[in-house]
């Protein structure tokens, strides 16, 4: 019966909505601001028949739709602004409200979906290691050393499956963060962050909040005393709150968060990302030893748009379609 | 990898919202807590500043028409934007739960003072005939008679500032203030695929629950504030 | 924020203000036109049938609900039922919300205004023999029309405010500014677009307090040629306060 509420309701609204003649403009514009031009002459490549969906930064930044244009000549017909890799962008992509979305790679929802990540021959996107961004003052020899011993064990598989736990099964990401330790001996007690008070934030979305929770708890188990504010919005909200004392310790991504340090960077690969992020991270803050699990961007498609345009890599959306 | 099986089956529909409640309890609760005072506090802090700026409002007449069309402009300000906005206006930490609590003080103001006013001023003109036969003074006059008259006018006011603030309050949830509104965000990121609802169910239900209790104690606050309505209408 | 608005580049270009502006228009409109649609008719219903008081409480204990919540519900709950291109799936979410929240002002103010009718004015037209629909339509309706625009005004005030979380759900509006300016760290953009919407609202206001003026019969009304008054008497005391939630 909620099911046919559900469709009756969606059926009148609809109406309606077609009848006040609402196609009306949205998130969705037209590509000619961002500057992309058709990189194949003459004919209309894939991409400008599709659409493409994500967060609002990625109409701007470097590795987002002036990256597709500049690294690989593709330039989608429209941009629908979602979120980033969240509930709107992939259950958009599943519905057909858009063709391709900016998803992270550890994302369940895709494995679930049968979704085609496009390969990267070309590194448009740079690597994304989990590490841990930290006010200096608390970074002691002890928690850093504890920090070390959780990314050492933390690989991308793990991250993934993990991620299953939380989002696909919803089991409380402090549960699944306690599970994980203990199988890895990683929650046997200590005295190496004895003495040490740190506030633990996480960014608004899952693994965000499984991360803050598996590193809460090994730092509990080394004595430190640990407060957690979960959730907290975005790098935008976050990264002011870290430099201002709010919080002293916090998930993050190598290449995401070295472009919003220095958006100009070329650096790709994990090495050299890594290698900048600890030049470009400004005083107070510091990064930790990374861990090699990553989580990156990848431009994602439905299987039924993968097979009737063989795509397997970013720069198939260059070709003639 | 060992997880407790309690853990595995998760009831996923709205009535999932009572085994959601009990397995994160204290956050719930918590999160409960910060939404009733970020809810209530700005309010008073609001009709405190209100009431002053209203009289001035009532008693020097030209400036009302400033005073509550400032007000009412200050009322179309998008909330979400004056969170975020906070910090820069005030100087305050981007994490300090105090930039939702002025925020929302604002906006108890913009509503208030025109409330504030209006009531002083709708004081039957037999009764301030009546005072001022009395012999009462300006400032008495004031504080006995039109203060106490305009009570119900102010207290249906705040009332809609408080309901108001309870949905507002969830918007700052959005951007990492821990409150109810983090059961909204939690149950938008789960429901990728198909729908989560308990999270946002025990939200909404947790909201409104708020809001009306907040609502009673405005009304039970009002009832004692004006004993003689009471007796006019003997009950 | 006024540099960012001083660029005609960004008033004009595809998604810019001017495009904003109007999706922000029309988020607003639908909602108040199917709002008021809804409200009216039931609002003059019982202000003149005295029955089914309890509508009002209960379109007034909606807005008890979390305007942030409720998007998320519907959207949540409409998401897998709706397939392929267009927005609306994220358009039915923000519209249903917008018109919950212009429902109570504009029915509670109906009502009241109906009520505020002066028995005697009402007797004197069943004397002079009108039915009960031509009462409501040339007695009551007129007579009621200052609450009922107090109450459209500020339906209008809180739509417009609240269509700015149209944003948070992938639509477009003013809203947009707002948080694209937060996410790309454009401030200036974020800023400009509170105040864009802030000045809309009022605009909209204005338009409203012009249309109240030329359709509100001056017998109500009082305002006579060369005797101003001060406000509105009649609507500055029953007035609901108005109210805004995102």
């Amino acid at each position: 019966m909620k099911k046919a509420l559900t469709s009756a309701l969606v059926a009148v609204c609809a109406m309606a909505l077609a009848a006040c003649g609402s196609s009306g403009s949205s998130g969705a514009n037209g590509l000619s601001a961002s500057g992309g031009s058709s990189a194949s002459g003459g004919g209309t490549t894939i991409a400008s028949k599709l659409v493409l969906g994500g967060s609002p930064e990625f109409k701007t930044r470097t590795d987002g739709i002036p990256g597709l244009a500049r690294v690989y000549g593709v330039t989608f017909g429209s941009y629908k602004t979602l979120d980033a890799g969240g509930p709107l962008t992939i259950n958009a992509l599943k519905n057909g409200q858009i063709d391709a979305g900016d998803i992270f790679t550890t994302d369940p929802s895709i494995q679930a979906n049968g979704f085609v990540v496009l390969q990267d021959p070309k590194n448009l996107y740079a690597a994304q290691n989990v590490l841990p961004l930290i006010n200096k003052a608390k970074a002691t020899p002890g928690v850093t050393s504890t920090l070390k011993s959780v990314s050492d064990k933390l690989d991308t598989n793990t991250l993934a499956q993990l991620d299953v736990h939380v989002i696909t099964d919803k089991q409380d990401p402090a549960a699944v963060a306690e599970g994980w330790l203990a199988s890895e001996g990683l929650n046997k007690t200590g005295t190496a962050a004895q003495g040490v008070s740190i506030k633990i934030g996480s960014a608004n979305f899952q693994e965000s909040v499984l991360l803050a929770e598996i590193y809460a708890k090994a730092l509990q188990a080394q004595g430190a005393n640990v407060t957690t504010r979960l959730n907290i919005g975005s790098r935008e909200t976050y990264v002011p709150g870290l430099k201002d004392g709010s919080i002293d310790l916090i998930p993050e991504y190598s290449g995401a968060l070295l472009v919003y340090f220095d958006p100009k960077t070329t650096a790709v690969s994990s090495a050299d990302v890594y290698a900048a992020l600890q030049k470009a991270v400004p005083a107070p803050l510091t990064v930790l030893d990374q861990s090699s699990a990553q989580d990156k961007d990848a431009i994602v498609v439905t299987k039924a748009t993968a097979d009737k345009y063989h795509l397997v890599s970013i720069a198939d959306l260059a070709n003639n379609g | 990898m060992p997880l407790h099986d309690s853990l595995l089956a998760q009831d996923s529909s709205p009535f999932g919202m009572f085994g959601y409640f009990s397995d994160h309890r204290d956050e719930v609760l918590n999160w409960l807590w910060y939404h009733t005072w970020l809810s209530a506090v700005p309010v008073v802090a609001g009709l405190l500043i209100a009431l002053p700026l209203g009289w001035v409002a009532r008693r020097y007449r030209w400036t009302y028409p400033p005073l509550v069309t400032t007000a009412g402009l200050l009322y179309t300000i998008p909330s979400i934007a004056l969170f975020v906005a906070m910090p820069d206006i005030i100087g305050t930490q981007i994490l300090d739960p105090i930039n939702v609590a002025v925020a929302l003080t604002v906006y108890s103001v913009a509503l208030l003072v025109r409330v504030v006013a209006d009531g002083l001023g709708a004081v039957p003109e037999d009764v301030a005939q009546a005072a001022t036969a009395m012999g009462l003074t300006r400032r008495q006059r004031l504080l006995k008679v039109e203060l106490p008259l305009a009570v119900p006018v102010i207290a249906a006011g705040v009332r809609v500032a408080v309901v108001a603030n309870v949905s507002l309050v969830a918007v700052a949830g959005t951007i990492g203030v821990p409150n109810l509104g983090q059961l909204f965000t939690t149950g938008f990121q789960l429901s990728v695929g198909s729908p989560y609802y308990p999270p946002i169910t025990l939200g909404i239900v947790l909201c409104v629950l708020l809001a009306l209790a907040l609502d009673l104690l405005v009304v039970g606050g009002t009832r004692l504030a004006t004993p003689w309505r009471r007796a006019v209408s003997g009950s | 924020m006024i540099a960012w608005l001083n660029d005609p580049g960004n008033w004009t270009a595809p998604g810019g203000i001017f495009d904003q502006l109007w999706s922000h228009l029309q988020y607003a409109l639908i909602a108040l036109v199917v709002a008021a649609a809804l409200a009216l008719p039931v609002g003059l219903l019982i202000g003149h049938a005295g029955r089914g008081r309890w509508l009002v409480t209960v379109a007034n204990a909606v807005r008890a609900l979390p305007v942030v919540g409720l998007l998320i519900l519907l959207y949540v709950m409409l998401a897998p039922h709706i397939h392929g291109r267009g927005d609306t799936v994220y358009l039915l979410p923000t519209e249903i919300v917008l018109i919950l929240l212009a429902i109570p002002p504009i029915l509670a103010s109906t009502v009241a205004g109906v009520e505020n009718v002066d028995p005697a004015v009402r007797d004197a037209a069943a004397g002079m023999g009108m039915r009960g629909g031509q009462v409501v339509r040339r007695v009551e309706l007129p007579n009621a029309l200052p609450l009922v625009f107090s109450g459209v005004r500020s339906a209008t005030l809180q739509v417009i405010a609240t269509a700015t979380v149209a944003a948070y759900l992938g639509l477009g509006g003013l809203g947009r500014f707002v948080y694209d300016g937060q996410a790309s760290q454009n401030f200036a953009e974020r800023d400009a677009g509170a105040l864009l919407v802030a000045l809309l609202a009022v605009a909209a206001d204005l338009v409203l307090a012009l249309a109240q003026r030329y359709t509100v019969s001056r017998g109500v009304s009082g305002r006579f040629p060369r005797r101003t008054l001060v406000g509105d008497p009649v609507a500055t005391a029953d007035a609901p306060p108005s109210t805004h939630t995102a």
